[in-house]
């Protein structure tokens, strides 16, 4: 009787440990989690924000300005376009 | 002193009344009684309460918002996109301990005068009061950094538009409260908007979550909504018209670009119009669409529907000749006028010449009924279906009650209104073989709805007439170097207090090409051009030019028309032309 009832204590007590350890690690991997997850939205707003920097430096007016201005550059004509055929062509030129 | 052992004392062998005992631990016994029942009572009968009161006390509800979805054009160019921002708030009577020093530093960093701040908390009754919205979150943490009291921050999405009023008519707005407000944001809100999740949480002291309660309920993000508009054209379009307006001196200008195979609108622009981005452009004129909204009286572009009817139907050929006289007759009590004198035409001529009596002399051959089934099959007087805000359907009165002069002065595009969009879309039916297209500002993915509306051979033969109208001997503006365009100019004149006014015209020209396989339909309207020209082979035709030519550049269209090479390959012959 006294030998069970000490096995039992003792057994109580690895339980009650091993409770203790478990919660004390899911505390830490739900810390560690929440870290990830605010780096993932930390990651995904910058991302967002390089695609609108992207979209901003290729804004169609800010390259036409500046192909016009700094450049110098005019917009293309087909008097001043050689086209190419990628099959050779059974008439000459055409159009 | 005598020692004794502790069960020699005497005074253990005094000996008490049993029911002392008794008595004692009866005691004891209901004191255990007491808080057993006790934490019965708290573990089964009010254990609901309890938790509800514990839950209150750690455990919070966090909202996790959706983050609305993007606006792309057809090539993936983003054009709205949402970014988390944050709102500062205060509460009034917690920041009257602020420091002089604090509140010099937060005027500074929100760039408001520290005066209207202050007024803006004056009232101490409050518990919330915005001081700035939607600013970027290294500028709140900033505001945050200064610990003034009773200054707090809100987590919110700011939504930019990298192209801003380039695209700012299709795309829209929306508020501070990331709901559409008008145009692709306001018709698809629900779904760009997403739905917001949330999760239950216990909290410690320091509001730090430390676990979930239950499973998290995950937020689903706003769709992102694929626009059939192509950003270059729509700059291209853009830019011509903004040039457009300032050398006419016009009031406005309005343009679309469809594609004639799928019916997808590759732009469709207003100007002036708003920056989605700056809310003080955000002004009711500005915002008008107009090339969905405004409906007008479209004028001479109308009169190929009516040729295209007369032909169809067996009323006129292309050899019948019809007398237009001296450029003016009096028709059913009204005066028709037409620029030039003409003489006897044929139906080629009349479109070329674009002659109003020519067209009322056909009118007179046809019947009011059939006129105004044709008109509505081509989609006038019906708004167009394009999942847009405002779209207008324009007037077309029921053919009962049109009188004689007027079923003559609609076969040239007067007495009926359309929108510019609407005229487009009736154009596609020239450019195909005589099937209407259905139009989209959504990217397809399928084969689009069409209308059979003329036989291919008449579609073929208006088409040769529209060519020709944009030939040497009409509208020569509109010619584009290497492509075969066809397409009608008109001038109408507005109604100005009830009268046609005879200083405010609205110019416009629609058209496809090229010819020899259309590939886009372009309709420009110029509203009010005051520099002297209204004539719309004067105004809108070389607006039409430069969209058409260099549209059809961009999207890689082989010239069809010869043109002289200024540019001389060694393979290649120096002049170029149709084999």
């Amino acid at each position: 009787m006294g030998r069970t009832v000490f096995v039992t204590a003792i057994l109580l007590m690895l339980a009650a440990m091993s409770l203790v350890t478990a919660r004390y690690q899911s505390r830490q991997l739900f810390i560690e989690n929440e870290q990830l997850v605010s780096q993932f939205n930390e990651l995904d707003v910058d991302w967002r924000k390089l695609q609108l920097d992207r979209a901003e430096l290729s804004r169609n007016a800010r390259i036409d300005q500046i192909a016009r201005d700094t450049l110098k550059m005019q917009p293309i004509a087909p008097a001043r376009t050689i086209y190419v055929r990628e099959a050779p062509a059974p008439t000459a030129g055409g159009g | 002193m005598r020692r004794f052992s502790f069960f020699d004392s005497p005074v253990v062998r005094v000996s008490f009344p049993t029911w002392r005992a008794r008595l004692v631990l009866l005691v004891f016994g209901l004191a255990f009684l007491v808080l057993l029942g006790r934490a019965v009572y708290l573990q089964s009968v009010n254990r609901e309460f309890l938790q509800e009161q514990g839950g209150k006390r750690f455990e919070r509800t966090l909202p996790l918002s959706a983050t609305r979805g993007k606006i792309v054009d057809r090539q993936g160019v983003v054009l709205a996109a949402s970014i988390p921002a944050r709102a500062v708030w205060a509460i009034p009577e917690d920041t009257k301990s602020a420091t002089a020093q604090q509140w010099g530093k937060l005027s500074e960093l929100l760039d408001m005068p520290e005066a209207t701040i202050k007024a803006m908390l004056a009232d101490d009754s409050k518990t919330f009061v915005y001081l700035r919205r939607q600013l970027s979150l290294a500028l709140v943490e900033q505001v945050a950094a200064l610990r003034m009291p009773g200054v707090h921050s809100l987590p919110e999405t700011r939504r930019f538009y990298p192209e801003g009023e380039v695209a700012g008519t299709v795309v829209g707005f929306t508020n501070l409260d990331d709901l559409g407000q008008e145009g692709i944001e306001l018709t698809f809100n629900d779904r760009l908007s997403g739905k917001p999740g949330s999760r239950r949480v216990i909290k410690d002291r320091l509001g730090q979550v430390i676990e979930d309660v239950r499973a998290v309920n995950l937020p689903v993000n706003g769709q992102d909504i694929e626009l059939s508009i192509d950003t270059r054209i729509q700059y291209l379009v853009y830019r011509t018209l903004a040039e457009a307006v300032e050398f006419n001196q016009a009031q406005s200008a309005s343009g679309v670009v469809v594609d004639v195979q799928t019916g997808e609108i590759l732009a469709l622009v207003n100007f002036p119009t708003f920056d989605p981005n700056d809310r003080s452009t955000l002004r009711g004129v500005n915002l008008r669409n107009r090339v969905l909204t405004d409906t007008f009286e479209p004028g001479s572009i109308l009169k190929p529907f009516t040729m295209g009817l007369a032909m169809a139907l067996g009323r006129i050929n292309g050899n019948t000749k019809i007398d237009t006289g001296r450029g003016e007759v009096v028709f059913h009590g009204e005066r028709i006028r037409d620029v030039t004198k003409n003489g006897v035409l044929d139906p080629m001529g009349i479109m070329v010449k674009s002659s109003n009596i020519g067209m009322a002399r056909i009118s007179q051959r046809l019947e009011a009924q059939e006129m105004w089934t044709q008109f509505t099959a081509l989609g006038f007087g019906q708004p167009p279906v394009i999942g847009f805000p405002g779209a207008a359907a324009g007037r077309l009165r029921p053919w009962e009650r049109w009188r004689p002069i007027e079923q003559a002065t609609m076969a040239y595009g007067y007495g009926l209104s359309t929108s510019l969009l609407q005229v487009a879309k009736a154009y596609t039916a020239f450019a195909r073989d005589g099937d209407m297209v259905n139009l989209t500002l959504i990217k397809r993915k399928d084969q689009p709805a069409t209308i059979p509306v003329y036989d291919a051979a008449i579609a073929q033969t208006i088409r040769d007439m529209l060519e020709a109208s944009a030939g040497p001997e009409g509208a020569k503006l509109a010619q584009v170097q290497g492509y075969r365009v066809a397409g009608k100019s008109g001038t109408a004149r507005k109604i100005i207090n009830r009268e046609y006014s005879q200083t405010f015209y609205r110019s416009s020209f629609v058209g496809f090409g090229p010819v020899s396989n259309p590939r886009i339909v372009v309709a420009v309207s110029v509203d009010e051009p005051m520099a002297g020209h209204y004539y719309g082979g004067r105004v809108a035709a070389p607006v039409f030019a430069t969209v058409v030519g260099r549209t059809l550049r961009m999207m890689g269209v082989e010239p069809d028309a010869p043109f002289n090479s200024e540019v001389v390959a060694q393979t290649q012959p120096e002049s170029r032309s149709r084999p």
